[in-house]
């Protein structure tokens, strides 16, 4: 969900970017682990959520730049729903009587 | 679709995988500059970051999997293995593909066969709703109809007949039809354009090609005003006729030929590749195409049954409910006409099944037979595979003692024998088309459509399916086995070099199912073989070495009746019967083996019993020529006019059952009209008119001269000579035609090739089938020298200490050959039940022989017993030759 919204928000971006994106936007507090992100890229790519496109670096050094498409976007959607009524509920909880 | 984006990135894994790793890598790179960046020294960052990136590696086999390229890549990685494995081996390759291509090359030609003539649909528009007609006798004793024309199909009982044309206006009232035509052949002399020619025509109702769904390219179809007698002679050409005797010439559309004389004018020209059913897949084809144009002395005799029936049935109505109205016709018109129609019912097939009849029978207990052949072959393959595995049986305890699961052994060895599979369905496909091309090569005349029998999609889909199934089936024993593999039990008893008690039970049991399949096949080649030989010990009663037979048909236009043709034959018999090396010389309406015409007649005027024999019109000639001796009275001679007393005669079997045994010369017979009542002077020998499995039927030889007022045409003429017949063809040629120069003389065979010809079907089968009994009797023997010698060289140790103790050579030879006695006494037991079981599916394709007959069965088993003792004596022999020291030092 964490890296749908991240691509959702900006334009295409590379594997280190969604990883330095998350922690900044989190204030530090989310570190996505590499171990997780690339093998979750790849998920994604194979459920078609994703699609990787060639590009370079401002640097000039070749990257894989991931974008949504249209099935991602339904799905970032549907994890939204899904997310909001879990954080309600839990905030449900957790409320002070 | 997930599947597919996985199965097409499995090709690209390759890049997939460097284009992770270069990701990765910059990964690493970017968070060691930020790390950098932060003032950590620069090696120390690198480190850092790889530290946190973590393994690389392992997140690669992540993706691997994620994407499914595991699965994948270990299967590829048996199937390496498996190849070269069997690279290593390549006498056992060899071997078991060799056997495989056997099997299953046998297979697929068998089954293009199928393919051709039964399973393909007939060429014709919507074909299933194409029915065959044919009237069938219930009384078949009766006999008080005449027939003629040959029917075309082959379903149906011994009363079968042609249609008479007169029924066919009742029975187009059956609404189950869309439309019903009849056709009939009717060949024709081509003249007017070079050589005079007899070409295959049909004549045929003018609804004929609406009923088939096929119209002319050019020009059109009959009408129905052409297709009454007096009409203009109007014709329909093949394609074949257009292109090869007109030249394809764009006018040929209302051009006139000459048939038997008579100009027609050509309306139409049918499509190429058109064929008449009656001529489908035969060398011959049907060139023109005549009007039926029945007369209306024909359409009166409901009695007079002369024509095959076509039908196509209204869409959706199925054969059961048009055979029912149909039935009801044939009642209602029984009531109506006892005379003629009591005894008959129309009936109907399927065109196709009518069509292939007695072929497709044939043709299933090949296909039957083949299968049988797969089977023994995959029994042996599996055989040679459970020797090759317990050969390898201490690999694969080690492998598993090592930690390998059960599983990938078993993955592996499945792939191992489907990599097998693949490469005798390879070189089976291969093997099949050799033999296609000799199986159509050496195929008798007659089995529709066989010569267009090719590898098709389907056959190409039955070869490959059968190759996996074998694969999975051979595959399975010693797969199976290695998975039970204790490794530990396994190490100890590779060590002292002996396999385990299940393992010989399973080889134990393959070899008995192997003997017992090959029984089987040899009890059916034993039963066609003693079919064939039956056939072949039939007395014709006649005698058919050296004599020549002859079509010559004189068209009505130039020889318009009985006595015109009578002179001519006169002729030519004085003419033949000068040429060096004639013996004798002879006329008929038909030769025997070449049809004939039968007639109702009433004896002694007796007008209440009517019989029917078979009619023959010959010169006094005739029985000299073909060699029949006279019994009692004496034969025709050139004293009989048409002047003088007409006379006949008759053979036993007409004194017999027509008589009741009395004499019969002296007796009369007439066919109930005024003409002069025929006396009968003579008796011959009965002879069988339609070859070696037809009947003997009472006939009457009537001389030719006084036939002038019978419905009967000479037609044939057959020379005997005291040289080889075919060496006086052009002499006898060169005289007709010095008497008529458009007089085609045509279907020239020696009385020894028609007959050849007659039980050319019956040879092919019966020689099909024992080259298959033989195929699979030589797989047998391989199958149980293997299984013995294996059993041998395992228990050489063993052998080895009886010789020690004292054993003489002869024992041990016993208790070899008691094992195998063992193991062949089993498998002919199972083979006796099965082939029991199995072989009455052939009784339609034996000739007087029980499928219990049990010749075929002491023969084929005895036959089976001694090779396979043989087999077995030779491993046997090499146990029983044990030198104890040589043999004890092995342990």
């Amino acid at each position: 969900m964490l890296i749908l919204k991240t691509l959702a928000r900006n334009k295409a971006m590379h594997g280190f970017e969604i990883a330095e994106f998350i922690l900044e936007t989190s204030n530090g507090v989310l570190q996505v682990e590499e171990g997780s992100l690339y093998p979750a890229l790849q998920r994604m790519l194979l459920k078609n959520w994703l699609v990787g496109d060639w590009g370079k670096t401002d640097e000039n050094r070749r990257a894989r730049y991931y974008s949504l498409t249209a099935e991602g976007r339904k799905q970032l959607v549907r994890e939204l729903d899904r997310y909001a009524r879990v954080s309600q509920a839990i905030a449900a909880i957790l409320q002070p009587v | 679709m997930p599947f597919l984006r996985r199965f097409a990135a499995f090709f690209r894994r390759n890049r997939e995988t460097r284009a992770l790793r270069e990701e990765m890598a910059l990964h690493v790179e970017l968070r060691a500059r930020k790390l950098r960046l932060s003032g950590l020294a620069p090696d120390d960052a690198g480190f850092a970051a790889r530290r946190q990136f973590g393994n690389a590696a392992v997140y690669q086999d992540q993706i691997s999997a994620i994407w499914g390229w595991t699965m994948w890549e270990r299967f590829l990685q048996d199937l390496r293995h498996g190849i070269r494995t069997l690279m290593k081996a390549p006498a056992f390759a060899a071997i078991t593909v060799l056997t495989l291509a056997l099997g299953l090359g046998i297979n697929t030609a068998i089954f293009s066969a199928v393919n051709a003539v039964m399973l393909r649909p007939l060429p014709y528009p919507q074909p299933d709703r194409l029915v065959s007609l044919w009237e069938e006798n219930i009384h078949p004793d009766d006999r008080r109809f005449s027939s003629s024309g040959a029917p075309a199909g082959t379903l149906g009982g011994s009363g079968r007949t042609t249609v008479a044309p007169a029924n066919l206006v009742d029975y187009r009232a059956c609404d189950a039809f869309e439309g019903l035509a009849a056709y009939d052949s009717s060949p024709v002399n081509l003249t007017g354009m070079g050589t005079p020619q007899r070409i295959a025509g049909e004549s045929v109702t003018w609804n004929y090609f609406s009923v088939l769904g096929v119209p002319p390219a050019e020009g059109r179809t009959f009408l129905p005003e052409e297709d009454r007698p007096g009409a203009n002679p109007v014709v329909i050409v093949s394609h074949q006729f257009w292109q090869q005797r007109l030249g394809g010439a764009p006018d040929a559309l209302d051009r006139t030929i000459l048939l038997d004389g008579k100009p027609y004018r050509i309306v139409g020209i049918l499509p190429a590749g058109f064929e008449s059913p009656q001529k489908l897949g035969l060398a011959e084809t049907t060139e023109v195409y005549l009007t039926a144009s029945y007369s209306n002395e024909l359409l009166a005799n409901r009695g007079d049954h002369d024509v095959n029936g076509l039908a196509r049935l209204k869409p959706g109505v199925s054969i059961a409910s048009a055979q029912d109205s149909l039935t009801a016709i044939s009642a209602s018109l029984a009531r109506q006409y006892p005379t003629t129609n009591r005894n008959f019912r129309a009936e109907i097939a399927s065109l196709r099944d009518d069509l292939n009849g007695i072929v497709s029978h044939s043709l299933w207990a090949l296909l039957g037979a083949s299968g049988l052949i797969v089977l023994i072959a995959c029994v042996n393959v599996a055989n040679l595979l459970m020797m090759r595995a317990a050969g390898r049986r201490h690999e694969s305890s080690v492998r598993m003692a090592l930690g390998s699961g059960r599983l990938p052994l078993v993955r592996q060895l499945m792939t191992e024998s489907l990599v097998i599979a693949a490469a005798g369905c390879l070189a089976g496909i291969g093997a099949g088309r050799l033999l296609m091309f000799g199986l159509t090569a050496i195929a008798p005349a007659g089995i529709p459509r066989i010569d267009t029998a090719g590898m098709d999609w389907r056959v190409f889909g039955v070869a490959a399916a059968l190759a996996l199934v074998t694969g999975l089936i051979f595959g399975m024993a010693p797969a199976w086995q290695a998975s039970q593999a204790n490794p530990v039990d396994a190490l100890k008893t590779a060590a002292r070099g002996t396999s385990g008690k299940s393992q010989a039970r399973w080889r134990t049991a393959l070899t008995i199912a192997e003997v017992s399949l090959s029984l089987v096949l040899l009890v059916a080649a034993g039963l066609l073989l003693r079919s064939f030989s039956t056939l072949m010990g039939v007395k014709l009663g006649f005698q058919t070495d050296r004599v020549i037979a002859m079509n010559i048909n004189l068209p009505e236009l130039r020889y318009a009746d009985g006595p015109a043709r009578f002179q001519f034959f006169q002729k030519l018999e004085d003419r033949v019967r000068a040429l060096p090396g004639v013996v004798g010389v002879a006329t008929a309406n038909r030769m025997p083996m070449r049809g004939g015409w039968s007639s109702g007649i009433f004896i002694d005027g007796d007008m209440g019993n009517e019989f029917e024999p078979d009619f023959q019109a010959v010169t006094p000639g005739y029985f000299q020529t073909l060699g029949i001796p006279l019994l009692r009275g004496r034969l025709l001679t050139g004293q009989d006019t048409d002047k003088s007393v007409p006379v006949a005669v008759v053979n036993q079997a007409f004194a017999h059952q027509l008589l009741h045994d009395r004499d019969p010369v002296g007796h009369t017979l007439d066919r109930g009209t005024p003409a002069p009542r025929i006396t009968i002077v003579g008796v011959v020998n009965d002879i069988r008119r339609k070859g070696k499995e037809g009947q003997i039927k009472p006939e009457v030889y009537l001389n030719a001269a006084q036939t002038a007022l019978y419905p009967v045409r000479l037609a044939d003429f057959a020379v005997r000579s005291s040289v080889d017949p075919h060496s006086l063809v052009n002499a006898i040629s060169r005289e007709v035609w010095a008497i008529d120069k458009d007089q085609p003389v045509t279907n020239v065979r020696t009385m020894d090739e028609i007959i050849d010809e007659a039980v050319a079907r019956r040879r092919f089968q019966t020689l099909l089938l024992i080259i298959f009994a033989g195929v699979a009797v030589a797989l047998a023997i391989v199958g149980i020298y293997g299984v013995l010698g294996y059993s041998v060289s395992q228990r050489i140790g063993e052998l080895g200490i009886r010789v020690a103790l004292g054993a003489p050579p002869r024992a041990i030879l016993a208790l070899v050959l008691r094992q195998a006695g063992t193991l062949i006494a089993a498998g002919i037991a199972m083979g006796i039940v099965g082939a029991y079981g199995l072989t009455r599916f052939l009784q339609d394709l034996l000739f007087q022989v029980k499928t219990t007959d049990w010749r075929a069965y002491a023969g084929a088993v005895a036959l089976l017993a001694i090779v396979a003792v043989i087999a077995a004596l030779v491993p046997a022999r090499r146990g029983a030759r044990v030198d104890p020291v040589v043999a004890l030092r092995q342990e």
